[in-house]
């Protein structure tokens, strides 16, 4: 039994190796996998090469970066020293230093939010002092506002450049300026970035939207009417934002009027009011439109 | 058509200089643009009246049409006439949340109590301003439109600039705003000028304010000759403190183009050689007045250029802190209308 299935097998092995040899000769495509890897392999060498500068320019950035940041303890006394390392290639060495430098002030800053983000600067030899109030949305910084206070004989705001619809005088009343101040500039603060980011926040909307009409608008930026209009249909629908909540820059109350009112009961609808108090106006509207909801 | 009507029509022409009445025209809904088309700018005024006024028999305007017209104009001219401002004081809770519709009709229903015969149109600008114009008339009189009342209000602000008022009429616009804005009072803030622009941005806050700082932002680049590098090196450092000085009382930048400020004096007169003056019992009265084509340029000019001694007194540094252009000043200690207690030396 064995002797006949092998010798079945023998012949059928010969074939297969013969097939094999003649297969053999046909070398070209093995020649373009070799082409294939050396090019691969000459990438991957440019990759190399790449990662090697990258983390060169790192460590250079990373040592100007101690260098800066002892420069500011001990008051510029090492400055020669480091200038002379890198004036090779001067381009090159300004641009870095330039990044170094702007990575320490991205730091400072984010050091800066954290402990509270006023600047506190004395004035007329300490009988004063200035406090200033940054805004920023979504990562921009906006407008920074300024306070004046007199310290003696009592705490007071002498002189701001607060907006006059930011109802200053009654926060420092309600607040209780005098005993708790951090509290004061807190709440101030949120007031003051609610409505920077309510402003910036219309602003992109008209940037970015041209086809959504901006109906109506207060300076304070806390009632907003805006003019939509659903595709195919078009049928107008007005929407309105109400942000009764001065210190927060999502709306209170979201209100849509239209004329078919079969619309505004179905739940796409419905789903765009939920969205729209709680997303950014100008990421909400985005949104509407990918959903095709609005033009 | 009324005469009334032609008569309003007539006085507005003649007041709108011809080169800003083609874009006044063409912002108005009045006309067709086939109208508009017709119109000969080149023609002298006589002849221009002449047209719309045979346009107004044609397409039947009304006194509302005139004074839209009006109204157009002077939104987009309003530096003239005399702008006082006013300040809206104690706020109730809600006066934050008074949207235009609802101070439109409380505005129209609360003026329409206290005057019989008035008229009311409210429209709101671009830059979130409401401009009222009010036609007052009386008991017997309809509402005379050639001498309108002009209000500007921004919403949710204390502020209130008002042009055209009469004393009589005063006390009738305040309780209307008072009412219509949620506030318990409203006083004057004792700055006027012609330039609404001027006074509003003062009260307003809407200029670059400066405030001491640790990280000054770098000054414009000045291309001045340099004389001798020396001197201007000694005199940079006081120099610039001058400067920051300066612009820390007066601001930076483009400053409102306010024209005068009034002192009146209501002080004892010092001198010790003169003493008959010195004896008087009543005060020495007189009243110090600034003019200028934009007095608050000129005072900073002043005081950075060492002409007047910084720190910059309170006396001039008070017109943009305080926003204001009219003082009292009276001697310090018992007096009876110190308006701004404010020793003179």
């Amino acid at each position: 039994m064995e002797g006949t299935s092998t010798k079945g097998g023998v012949l059928s092995l010969l074939s297969l190796l013969e097939v094999q040899a003649r297969s053999r000769r046909h070398v070209p495509p093995q020649r373009s996998r070799v082409k294939e890897l050396r090019a691969e392999a000459e990438a991957l060498r440019v990759r190399r090469e790449q990662l090697k500068t990258e983390i060169q320019t790192h460590q250079s950035l990373q040592r100007l970066r101690t260098s800066l940041d002892r420069q500011s303890t001990h008051d510029e006394e090492e400055e020669e020293e480091e200038e002379e390392e890198m004036d090779e290639d001067s381009e090159n060495s300004q641009l870095l230093k330039l990044m170094a430098r702007h990575t320490r002030v991205k730091d400072l800053l984010l050091a800066h939010h954290l402990i509270g983000g006023y600047d506190i600067v004395k004035t007329r030899h300490g009988k004063g002092v200035c406090v200033s109030v940054a805004t920023a949305y979504e990562g921009v910084c906006l407008e920074t506002y300024n306070l004046e206070m007199d310290l003696k004989p009592t705490l007071r705001i002498c002189r701001h450049n607060v907006p006059p619809f930011v109802p200053l005088s009654s926060l420092a009343e309600q607040g209780d300026m005098q005993t708790d101040i951090r509290a004061f500039l807190e709440t101030l603060s949120q007031h003051l970035n609610a409505f920077a980011g309510r402003k910036q926040q219309l602003k992109l909307v008209k940037e970015q939207h041209k086809t959504i009409e901006v109906m109506e608008s207060n300076a304070l930026c806390s009632i907003l009417v805006l003019m939509f209009t659903v595709p195919k249909t078009k049928t107008a629908i007005l929407c309105t934002l109400n942000y009764s909540d001065h210190t927060a820059c999502l709306p209170a109350r979201v209100q849509f009027e239209c004329d078919v009112k079969e619309i505004l009961e179905s739940t796409e609808w419905r789903k765009n009011c939920s969205l729209l108090m709680e997303t950014p106006l100008h990421k909400a509207l985005m949104t509407m439109k990918k959903m095709g909801n609005i033009v | 058509m009324e005469d009334s009507t032609r008569r309003v029509l007539q006085r507005l022409i003649r007041r709108i200089p011809t080169p800003q009445l083609k874009t006044t025209l063409e912002k108005w809904s009045g006309m067709t643009v086939a109208q508009r088309g017709s119109m000969d700018y080149t023609q002298t005024k006589w002849a221009l009246t002449e047209k719309l006024l045979s346009l107004c028999e044609e397409n039947d305007w009304t006194t509302k049409h005139i004074t839209e017209l009006e109204m157009i104009y002077v939104i987009d001219n309003p530096n003239q006439g005399m702008w006082h401002g006013f300040q809206l004081l104690d706020p109730e809770d809600d006066a934050h949340s008074v949207e235009l519709t609802q101070f439109k009709e409380q505005f129209k229903s609360h003026l329409g109590e206290l005057v019989r015969h008035v008229s009311v149109k409210i429209k709101k600008h671009t830059d979130e301003a409401v401009w009222i114009r009010i036609a007052w008339g009386d008991s017997f009189s309809r509402p005379n439109h050639l001498k309108p009342t002009y209000v500007v209000h921004h919403l949710q602000t204390p502020y209130v600039f008002v042009t055209g008022l009469t004393s009589k009429q005063k006390p009738l616009l305040s309780q209307a705003l008072v009412l219509s804005t949620r506030h318990h009072t409203i006083k004057d803030a004792n700055l006027s000028g012609r330039k609404l622009t001027a006074i509003r941005d003062l009260l307003m806050k809407q200029y670059q304010q400066v405030f001491p700082t640790n990280f000054p932002s770098p000054l414009a680049e000045k291309n001045e000759t340099v004389s001798n590098p020396k001197i201007e090196r000694e005199q940079a450092g006081p120099g610039a403190h001058r400067h920051q000085m300066a612009c820390e009382a007066f601001g930076d930048g483009m400053l409102p183009q306010l024209q005068s400020a009034v002192y009146k004096l209501e002080t004892k007169f010092k001198d010790h050689t003169n003493r008959t003056m010195t004896e008087r019992d009543e005060p020495f009265k007189c009243i110090v007045k600034f003019e200028s084509t934009n007095l608050l340029e000129s005072l900073r000019y002043c005081a950075a250029s060492g002409i007047a001694s910084t720190p910059v007194t309170p006396l001039l540094s008070s017109i943009p802190l305080k926003g204001r252009n009219y003082f009292v000043i009276t001697d310090n200690g018992p007096g009876p209308s110190s308006q701004m207690h404010q020793s003179q030396n």
